[in-house]
């Protein structure tokens, strides 16, 4: 009989995992026990010779393959064999005689190899019954960070998670995924996660630690009820987990929880507290909002709402929806909403306070007294006394359709102040209504302080950590790293208990490390801001041996084992009023919602009087000097999401970067203080110094130093994000989490190479990323105005193509585009596109389809506005890549694409020198090589993975088109709008781009092209783009002074 | 060029060992089993489906339940451990073949996979080059049959040429084929 066991002599069995129904890891499945241990011994040991550990030995290697490490990438792999570079004479001549004799005969080897001898069809045993081999299903899920929890619709291909898209039926997200979630994805399958669950050097069974865990609980019981055991956790928006730690309580009732998060909701919760008697959340309707001021609140991109926030301002940016909204915005740097404002104030970030109170003075009435509370503690300065007076009667006039939101960054004066502001302009009930906050705990940094002090008096005998590495993002004053370590004289009492994804900075001090579940290996439920429940289902098994969360607290009840799905399933079956439960249970998993309530809104106002009390409790920072501003990273968060090598190399919306943080300080100050960019300074903040590199940044406010959070990260394994940039949290303190002045800046002789993927940021006269005024709009409507050079039909000698189908084509609005970056991120994981790393992007070798061209126009001195453009491959009518490439690798398809064939692309680059574009990239280095077997199957198996040598861009998601079609045709029907999207299209928040055929007259896309404000990247070239770009409109206020018209400004700075 | 397209280097007809001697001349031919009782997916997938193995086991549970031929299936079966097949029909990875538009219009499994039913070992009958495909892309008609024989091994094209030809039309007209030669039909 013919063995039964696939040979394994044939290269392509050896990623095949051994079944798809258990999609278990090859690498990780058949490495026998005594490597497990071997390799935890090695890791263990590495810790105190960080940079010589066996385990991390090998994934260096692998870090400098992954980023491209230029040099090595030269070492290790020459561009020519030896000696093909040598002058064919004398000996070197036979040389490479022999070199092309050897070429000839690998070129016949090819030939015959050109099939594998031994592919394997691997079919399941028993199929599943919902699943087609080659067709993919979508599962709702969801996932928790920063204190909420998004819905999500995740794509998967024969059991593996392939893509993330924002739950459709999701109040908040209503189809749309941030950068964040998406990516999240890509640590599903890092090969460098945590795998050995392990109490301190030595490799346990979950069964040990679990044993471990109910003896320690047991123990706690009987003698003291837990008042030695301290839990420290994120913040909770999850309801089963919320009901494990009611258990737990019970069980021991001394025990504490406490929570952090780095970007903390607290001042909003301490200023609801006071107005409403329990902390609430504010929720935006601003689709009914006129007047927008905010007050440092970065609404459209930080959490937790952003994604309805940004969908509802985006819709009132486009006047096909009615009358445009006006935004005011006072804040200390540029953020993704200033650059969308029509009226921005360079402010400090203790000067909005100021702003605050002298609006609240203007509108009177009830604020009057609330008001000069607030100006006792910060006078407004003369020079915002206009803005502040024309802001303030807009927003009278408007009263009832206007709101004023204020930023997680400010004090809860601020706050106090927003929402008397909001009662008292009618806001509240119209366009912002309270609900009642997800997360009522303090989750701030002040919050562990007693913990902190408990610990280092000897007071903890076990801390359970399930907060995402806390001793690397608390601030250095807490000494939650030193209470951790052997510098307290109480630590070889105290047991530390920590689940990560990662061995990082925490699991440094951990005693017991659990190996954590990622989100999409277990079972979990949580709250978005506004209270609808999602259903967390996970798409795999774990791939790592990681232990869901809720099974991890469970140990602490000691009862029978139960998987979190039974710990879910149970808790909803207990708490669910419906009668058939397994039938709603179904329902809500498919869905992914839990139809339950979302939360009610308080019926109260606000209660104004209350709010001059916590005014007047408010302690102003200190000023004086640079103020120090930190924020949170538009990539990588506050570090959580810092291995992610998408993320990295995502650029900064503002500032272009990638691959680093930056100290941003206003082109001003840099003069001031003798500073260029990529000079690296010395900060001085209360007793600390930072090495940073700054970098100026215009529309940053003069005297403020801005320091992005999540940078610096010194973890064991996380080797992606490992000494990339600087840990701001070394000077962060606890007292001031975000902003206080007394900084000083000195310059250094040093200096740091910054990549960035666009540098220039004028468009020097010319018509590219199109922005005016509506005034200005309507004036040049008209022939012969600024807008004829982007419109109208030029003459062309080249032949028309001719289409009797579909003709695709997009649209993208820069009116709603408010440079998020999400797109980016889902066109990288929709086309399997490589991350090339810093090096390479310095060289300009980035290899994203679609990029974010980011303009500044003004003053850059002064105040500055911001547009920020997408471009992807515009699918020429008359494309200039088609022309000049010598073998038809790049040619028209018959509905109107610009075909892009990587076999037959040689690679010349002609087409790229070509394209006025600049959209198409070229594959310098072989970047997908070398990938792990758990990355491999984070590839879109319907997308071509390329090669070295091939030239690609985007192709409006052809496999999208192909796919849809032909579903639709085996169906005779055509294609329904709704059913083709295009990724980028999908999961933008603000539904910036539209995609469809131009055949279809009715469709978004074609209603687009015939808008008004559509008009054609570089028109005059005649390249006739099948993209089309519709004007941004301002919508100033004719009552401040506009800013100077860019013309007077543009060519060269 | 020639030798490139010879059929040792296509791997054409040459039948290929498989770990269970599966005879598609017995359940194809002699036993007139459809094609799509095995290979379920070929209609809505882009895979036409390799049988699971329960699907063996729906007969063979039943018929030949002791046969020694069979031993590793029932292996397979029991141990829940798949059938390690060797592929056949193999297309480089920048071709995305999809079996259901081809069978939906109306081309059989028999003009691409040969006489399936003469076959002991399965082999490869068509080149697979992408000469081959263009030839039916640029003028799928000759290659379109009714429905109802999709996977008929047998069917043949009425001998009258003209008779052929009207076929060919209607059927072309009634399946709504066109040709598809731009390369993102089967390159993305």
């Amino acid at each position: 009989m013919p063995p039964l066991k696939p040979k394994l002599d044939g290269a392509p069995m050896k990623d095949t995992p051994t079944s798809f129904a258990l999609p278990v890891v090859s690498d990780a499945a058949a490495a026998p026990a005594q490597d497990v241990v071997g390799e935890a011994l090695d890791h263990a040991s590495s810790r105190s010779v960080a940079d010589e550990g066996a385990y991390g030995k090998t994934y260096w290697r692998s870090l400098e393959e992954k980023l491209g490490t230029a040099e090595y990438l030269e070492v290790t792999k020459p561009e020519f064999p030896e000696g093909a570079d040598l002058p064919p004479t004398g000996v070197a001549r036979r040389e490479f005689m022999q070199l092309l004799g050897a070429s000839m005969a690998l070129a016949g080897a090819t030939a015959c190899s050109t099939r594998p001898v031994d592919e394997r069809l691997v079919p399941f045993t028993r199929t599943p019954p919902e699943l087609t081999p080659g067709n993919p299903l979508h599962y709702a899920s969801g996932m928790t960070f920063g204190g909420s929890t998004s819905g999500l619709l995740i794509t998967a291909r024969e059991g593996r998670p392939i893509k993330v898209e924002g739950n459709p039926q999701h109040p908040v997200n209503q189809g749309a995924a941030s950068q964040f979630e998406q990516s999240f994805l890509m640590s599903l399958y890092d090969p460098q996660r945590a795998r050995v669950l392990r109490n301190g050097k030595s490799p346990k069974a979950v069964r040990t630690f679990g044993e471990e865990m109910a003896i320690i609980s047991d123990r706690a019981t009987q003698e003291n009820g837990g008042a030695r055991i301290r839990f420290l956790t994120e913040p909770n928006t999850s309801p089963v987990l919320a009901h494990l730690r009611e258990r737990i309580q019970e069980r021991l009732p001394q025990a504490r929880f406490h929570t952090y998060a780095s970007v903390s909701q607290d001042p909003a919760s301490e200023a609801t507290r006071a107005l409403f008697g329990q902390p609430a959340s504010a929720m935006y309707d601003l689709s009914k909002a006129d007047i927008i001021l905010s007050l440092d609140a970065d609404f459209l991109e930080s959490r937790p709402a952003n994604l309805g926030n940004a969908r509802a301002f985006a819709r009132r940016r486009d006047p096909a929806e009615g009358k445009l909204n006006r935004l005011y915005m006072c804040e200390p740097r540029l953020s993704v909403t200033g650059g969308m404002a029509d009226h921005r104030l360079r402010v400090k970030s203790q000067e909005v306070l100021s702003i605050a109170s002298a609006v609240a003075a203007r509108i009177g009435g009830n604020l009057a007294e609330v008001a000069a509370a607030g100006a006792r503690k910060a006078p407004l300065s003369s020079e915002f006394q206009k803005w502040v007076d024309v802001v303030a009667s807009d927003l009278r006039e408007n009263a009832g359709r206007c709101v004023v939101i204020a930023g997680e960054r400010q004090p809860a004066a601020v706050h106090a102040l927003a929402a008397a502001l909001n009662a008292e302009l009618g806001a509240v009930g119209n366009t912002v209504r309270y609900v009642p906050a997800t997360v009522t705990e303090t989750t701030d940094a002040s919050a562990l302080r007693s913990l902190v002090d408990e610990l280092m008096a000897g007071q903890v005998d076990t801390l359970v950590i399930t907060a995402w590495n806390p001793v690397y993002r608390t601030p250095v004053d807490l000494g939650l790293e030193k209470a951790l370590s052997a510098e307290n004289p109480h630590r070889s009492k105290l047991t530390v208990i920590y689940t990560s994804l990662f061995e990082d900075e925490t699991s440094q001090h951990a005693d017991w490390f659990v190996p954590a579940a990622h989100e999409m290996e277990a079972w979990g439920d949580g709250r978005a801001e506004d209270g609808t429940v999602s259903i967390i289902q996970p798409l795999t098994q774990p791939i790592f041996n990681g232990v869901p969360a809720s099974e991890l607290l469970a140990y602490f009840l000691h009862e029978p084992f139960r998987t979190s799905y039974q710990i879910l399933r149970d808790f909803w079956r207990g708490r669910a009023e419906v009668a058939d439960f397994d039938t709603a249970w179904e329902t809500w998993v498919s869905m992914g919602i839990v139809p339950e309530a979302s939360a009610q809104s308080l019926t109260e106002g606000p209660n104004v009087q209350a709010a001059r009390a916590v005014v007047d409790a408010y302690t102003p920072a200190a000023t004086g000097e640079l103020e120090v501003n930190f924020v949170p990273s538009y990539a990588v968060f506050d570090g959580q999401f810092a291995n992610i090598t998408w993320l990295q190399e995502l650029a900064d919306p503002i500032s272009k970067i990638v691959w680093d943080n930056a100290a941003y300080i206003s082109p001003a100050t840099a003069k001031r203080l003798g500073l260029e960019a990529g000079d690296v300074a010395v900060l001085t903040y209360r007793d600390r110094t930072l090495e940073v590199p700054v970098w100026p940044l215009p529309g940053t406010t003069d005297d403020v130093v801005v320091l992005p959070l999540g940078y610096g990260r010194q973890g064991l394994h996380e080797v992606v994000a490992r000494d990339v940039g600087f840990n701001a949290n070394l000077v962060r303190t606890a007292k001031a989490p975000w902003f206080e002045g007394g900084a000083t800046l000195t310059k250094t002789k040093k200096t740091h190479k910054f990549a960035l993927t666009q540098s220039h940021w004028r468009m020097e006269g010319r018509p590219l990323a199109m922005d005016m005024s509506v005034a200005d709009f309507h004036e040049h409507t008209g022939e012969g105005a600024k807008l004829y050079r982007v419109r109208g039909e030029l003459p062309n000698v080249l032949p028309d193509f001719e289409y009797d189908g579909y003709k695709w084509a997009m649209a993208i609005d820069l009116a709603r585009c408010t440079g998020c970056s999400a797109c980016v991120i889902a066109c990288q994981a929709e086309n399997n596109i490589p991350v090339v790393g810093k090096e390479q992007v310095l060289r300009g070798r980035e290899m994203h389809w679609l990029r974010l061209d980011r303009y500044f126009s003004g003053d850059e001195m002064g105040d500055v506005e911001m547009v920020v453009q997408p471009v992807m491959c515009v699918h020429c009518e008359k494309a200039p890549c088609e022309y000049v490439c010598p073998v038809n690798a790049t040619v028209h398809s018959d509905e109107g694409l610009n075909d892009m064939v990587y076999n037959r692309c040689v690679g010349t680059r002609y087409c790229a020198n070509n394209c006025p574009y600049k959209v198409r990239r070229f594959n310098y280095l072989h970047y997908t090589a070398d990938k792990s077997p758990t990355e491999k199957m984070l590839m879109n198996p319907d997308v071509t993975v390329r090669a070295r040598g091939v030239m690609e861009k985007c192709t409006y998601c052809v496999q999208r088109i192909e796919r849809v079609r032909i579903d639709a045709r085996v169906q005779k029907r055509p294609i329904y709008e709704k059913e083709l999207q295009s990724a980028c299209q999908q999961t933008c928040p603000t539904e910036a781009i539209s995609f469809g055929t131009l055949s279809d007259p009715n469709a978004q896309v074609t209603k687009d092209h015939n808008d008004e404000r559509s008009y054609m990247l570089l028109h005059e070239l005649g390249t006739r783009p099948r993209t089309a770009h519709m004007v941004r409109l301002r919508n100033p206020n004719p009552a401040l002074v506009p800013p100077k018209p860019a013309e007077a400004h543009e060519g060269g700075h | 060029m020639a030798y490139v397209r010879s059929p040792f280097v296509t791997f054409q007809n040459h039948p290929v060992e498989q770990p269970i001697e599966f005879d598609h001349r017995h359940h194809a031919g002699d036993e007139q089993i459809d094609c799509r009782y095995c290979h379920t997916s070929v209609e809505d997938a882009p895979s036409a489906g390799i049988p699971s193995t329960t699907i063996c086991m729906s007969c063979h549970a039943q018929v030949w339940n002791q046969s020694p031929y069979l031993t590793a299936v029932r292996e397979a079966y029991y141990t829940d451990q798949p059938i390690p097949w060797v592929r056949v029909h193999n297309l480089p990875d920048f071709v995305y073949f999809n079996h259901s538009i081809h069978v939906a219009k109306g081309v059989g499994c028999a003009t691409c996979h040969g006489r399936v039913d003469e076959m002991g070992a399965l082999e490869q009958y068509a080149p697979l080059t992408m000469q081959w495909c263009l030839d039916c892309h640029r003028d799928p008609k000759p290659f379109l049959r009714p429905q109802e024989f999709i996977t008929s091994m047998t069917w043949q094209p009425p001998e009258d040429p003209q008779e052929a030809a009207a076929l060919a039309d209607t059927l072309a007209e009634q399946y709504d084929v066109h040709s598809r030669t731009s390369c993102t039909t089967c390159h993305r």
